[in-house]
């Protein structure tokens, strides 16, 4: 069966098990990845996917289910089981199949000769990647990991108001880990490129990439303490992809935010705004609509470190009694709508990296952040992550340091926040993105 | 799920412009999902993977295409498109299949779509309310069912075909323990490869519910743990995720084949203290990380990872293992149709030891005593790993202080096994979710009680 005549059939059968009204949310996604070793190709995948998710309303509950095979067992299943589900559902908070927004701005998020190139392009692309890379410092001369990809997806969402949304991204990335060893010491660093060009620029990347493997080989615990810290661009990107979750209304309503109900005090620095920008041209989150098919809009969340609003979807937004800010969000395209931001981002400052460096004197640039699923707790802020870095005295770069941890809590992290660099950057997950940030304190455990 | 005839036409066509070996993958898999938060059921949710894979082997390369179409011309084109981008003079044949004679000792009673959801609620809500009931403090509690049916079809050039159905129950808890301006949370998610018998069998809601508010409102209480250098005792069960980490993924074919391991090329060698003897085993009956062939189409074993501290053997799977040379050890798995199949772990764990489990902290002098686990992650490159502890205490003297919150384990495999100096006698597993290259793959961590006699800490 196509598509269509899934849905068309599923509507008819759903409408006469009692389930009105009703909405499916269709995920279609290609993708071209390859690998390399040894400036060769390793590994080629191509997939084409799709996956289509059913919920809708039996006696004022929402009831959910979703298939793969667009088969008649599939719409069966589907009726049987989104009954089934709303009928164990007791969540008194009310959702919503929504009818439309008045109007849905455009955002462009797909490039036609980035889908025109052959498969072959990509393998190209990597290998030379890797080879650039491996060029650069007779110290650095494999590498671990390499691979390019490139991922089409496209987003549609009908339902039984007559809604009908879709919207369609594309984008490439590479991603390359490279290894410097001299004696028994092994050390990487890693390069990332997204965008939607037919060629990605990584001179600067690799380079960052080399001389952080080969600077690393020397690297050695500092003492443990409390002290000043730059966390680079990725490093503050990380942290906040991290927390994130943290400014979701959802969870401030179950408790399981520290945020809940501060809206409109300082809970950051001055000089902090944190933005949710699901509209950002070329963004790598960018929509018009979110998964509940709200028109999505540019918000402050933060500004001038006060709370301005939490991030809604429909639901949450009925409960506090305000609009939904268009954030409702699927993890996958059969998860449970719930709720996150879009491109979210810490508004640059004014300082380049050196700038904050010598502003700050005597402290640690951070680098890189490790072990972020496990020793960062989002309900509580708190973090305890082995951390990479460079000493930093009177205002230069110094020594290398690494085996060590890096441990603070998010929240207070917020209010310590001395500085902005000015050097914004959107890393590969959910959109999170930061300039590097100067923080007065963090506590490292060393030696 | 499709005929030996159809699968052998699809793997000519994989492999029409070249190839040594073609594999086909094919998946129908039902996934029974319910949380509930508050005391009230959020969430309930049934959905349905669905698709297919084919792989080919060309000299050095792998090719992996894949689809949810599985009709016949779904899966050809999906042949064509693996065979299109294979240039290789490397030529092989599909040989005639005969279907593997398999055992399955992961006998299952109730399966997944059996259950009612009302059953399934009342479970949920047993351990919701055994973790209010347990203190005040408990301001949240979040309590999820996860259950899948996974139905494979497994062929390949060789000959193999080949049918599973792995089936798998888990019950995972998270109690948040709140004074208004602080959180903090406690944990605990057993599961097995086993129907909804799980529930007479192994895990009764209750006392993982009063387990999950016991950490959080301990934690809750506890002062933040001091950064340093220190001996460290790391309980059993989920303690085990030491071994997971910081020597487990170091171990598999995928960086061992590159020379990118830091146990590359240490067969036969010393890489562990000698009271450490390490096991990756897929065979025991009903556990989660058991299997009956692995998504190669490779038979179960029990493998010997490390015997008194000497380096035995790594896990391989068909690609990475031929790289280095070296048969499958039944490590080939994977999320789902949707990733290449790649080495991973099964049920692995430090095996039982010699050692008292008090005498370890009488005698370790100041250091902390890990009580429970949380996750981690290791760089298999270098070999750095590092450690959430989600329940710590302090030790002074030999003596159990008071907890400690916040702490965290960090350091290098081959140096931290180097430093096991004492491994209890009760063995003890516990079940996650590892994630790597190939995707969620439900696996066991396990060990006795054992000590390391210096670790960096870090807190504050």
């Amino acid at each position: 069966m196509t598509y269509e005549q899934f849905t068309e059939r599923l509507f008819v059968e759903a409408g006469k098990a009692g389930i009105a009204p009703a909405e499916v949310y269709y995920a279609e996604r290609d993708s071209i990845k390859v690998s390399t070793h040894k400036q060769a190709l390793e590994t080629f995948a191509v997939a084409s996917t799709a996956g289509l998710s059913f919920r809708g309303m039996v006696n004022g509950r929402m009831g959910y289910a979703s298939t793969e095979a667009l088969d008649e067992g599939a719409i069966a299943m589907l009726v049987r089981g989104v009954s089934e589900s709303a009928s164990l559902v007791e969540d008194e908070d009310v959702q919503e199949i929504f009818s439309g927004s008045p109007a849905y701005a455009s955002v462009e998020t797909y490039a036609p000769g980035l889908d025109a190139l052959p498969a072959a392009a990509h393998i190209d692309a990597a290998v030379a990647l890797e080879r650039d890379a491996l060029s650069r410092d007779p110290l650095v001369t494999e590498s671990d990991y390499n691979q390019t990809a490139y991922l089409k997806s496209r987003v549609s969402i009908r339902n039984s108001f007559g809604l009908s949304l879709s919207h369609q991204d594309n984008l490439r990335y590479q991603f390359l880990s490279v290894v410097a060893r001299r004696g028994d010491r092994t050390c990487d660093g890693a390069a990332l490129g997204i965008g939607r060009g037919t060629t990605l620029d990584m001179d600067k990347e690799l380079a960052e990439a080399v001389d952080h493997a080969v600077r690393m080989l020397d690297a050695t615990p500092i003492p443990s303490g409390k002290i000043a810290a730059v966390f680079r661009k990725d490093a503050m990107t990380d942290l906040l992809d991290c927390f994130s979750g943290a400014f979701s209304a959802e969870a401030a309503q179950k408790g399981l935010s520290l945020l809940k109900g501060r809206e409109g005090e300082a809970i950051a620095a001055d000089c902090v705004t944190l933005i949710d920008d699901p509209l950002m041209p070329g963004g790598f989150v960018s929509s018009p609509f979110d998964a509940e098919g709200v028109a999505t809009y540019t918000k402050e969340v933060i500004g001038g470190g006060k709370l301005h609003t939490l991030l809604h979807n429909l639901k949450t937004a009925r409960v506090d009694g305000v609009q939904s800010t268009g954030n409702a969000a699927k993890l996958s395209y059969s998860a449970p709508v719930r709720v996150a931001p879009a491109n979210f981002y810490f508004a640059p400052g004014e300082d380049s990296l050196e700038a904050l460096l010598a502003s700050m004197g005597d402290g640690l640039l951070i680098t890189q952040l490790e072990g972020l699923h496990s020793g960062a707790n989002g309900v509580s802020g708190d973090f305890s992550l082995p951390a990479k870095g460079f000493v930093v005295s009177g205002g230069k770069i110094g020594r290398a340091v690494e085996q060590v941890t890096v441990a603070g809590n998010f929240f207070t992290l917020l209010k310590d926040i001395v500085a902005i660099g000015n050097d914004l950057f959107f890393g590969p997950g959910g959109g999170a993105g930061s300039p590097s940030v100067w923080v007065k304190e963090v506590s490292v455990a060393g030696e | 799920m499709i005929s030996q005839t159809l699968a052998q036409e699809v793997l000519a066509a994989a492999m029409a412009r070249g190839g040594h070996f073609a594999d086909l993958f094919l998946e129908d898999t039902t996934h029974h999902g319910m949380m509930l938060r508050g005391g009230k059921v959020e969430t309930a949710n049934t959905s349905r993977l669905h698709g297919a894979g084919v792989r080919v082997f060309a000299g050095d390369q792998f090719y992996y295409v894949y689809t949810n179409d599985t009709g016949r011309e779904g899966l050809l084109r999906c042949a064509r498109r693996a065979a299109d981008a294979v240039s290789s003079s490397d030529r092989g044949v599909v040989t005639p299949m005969r279907k593997l004679a398999l055992q399955d000792t992961h006998l299952i009673k109730v399966w997944p779509g059996d259950v009612e959801g009302a059953k399934v609620a009342a479970k949920l809500r047993e351990a919701s309310l055994a973790a209010r009931a347990h203190s005040t403090d408990i301001s949240q509690v979040t309590v999820n069912y996860i259950a899948w049916d996974q139905n494979v079809a497994i062929f390949n050039s060789e000959g193999v075909a080949a049918e599973d159905r792995r089936v798998y129950t888990r019950l995972a808890c998270v109690a948040v323990a709140s004074n208004g301006a602080e959180n903090q949370t406690g944990y605990d998610a057993p599961g097995a490869r086993l129907g909804f018998e799980l529930f007479d069998q192994r895990v009764d809601p209750k006392v993982i519910g009063e387990r999950a508010a016991r950490q959080a409102v301990t934690m809750l209480h506890a002062p933040e743990c001091p950064a340093g250098v220190m001996p460290v005792v790391i309980e059993n069960g989920f303690g085990g995720v030491i071994f997971h980490e910081a020597c487990g993924h170091s171990l598999e074919a995928t960086s061992v084949s590159k020379g990118m391991s830091e146990f590359s090329g240490k067969l036969g060698a010393q890489v562990a203290a000698p009271c450490v003897t390490a096991m990756d085993d897929g065979l025991l009956p009903n556990e989660w990380g058991s299997i009956v062939i692995d998504d190669e189409g490779t038979p179960a074993n029990n493998l010997v990872l490390i015997e008194n501290g000497i380096l035995k053997n790594f896990l391989t799977d068909r690609y990475y293992g031929g790289r280095m040379n070296t048969p499958s050890s039944g490590s080939g798995r994977r999320q789902s149709y949707a990733f290449a199949p790649c080495a991973r772990m099964r049920n692995t764990y430090i095996a039982a030891g010699k050692d008292c489990d008090e005498e370890m902290i009488a005698t370790m002098g100041n250091g902390l005593y890990a009580a429970a686990m949380g996750g981690g992650s290791v760089n298999p490159t270098t070999g750095e790993f590092n450690f959430a502890v989600d329940e710590g205490y302090l030790v002074k003297d030999g003596k159990i202080a008071h907890p400690v919150r916040g702490a965290s384990l960090i350091g290098r495999g081959g140096e931290v096994l180097k430093r096991i100096d004492r491994v209890g006698k009760h063995m003890r597993m516990a079940q996650g979710m590892c994630g790597s290259l190939s995707g969620g793959v439900p696996t066991n961590v396990g060990q006795p009680r054992i000590r390391v006699s210096s670790m960096t800490v870090g807190g504050k």
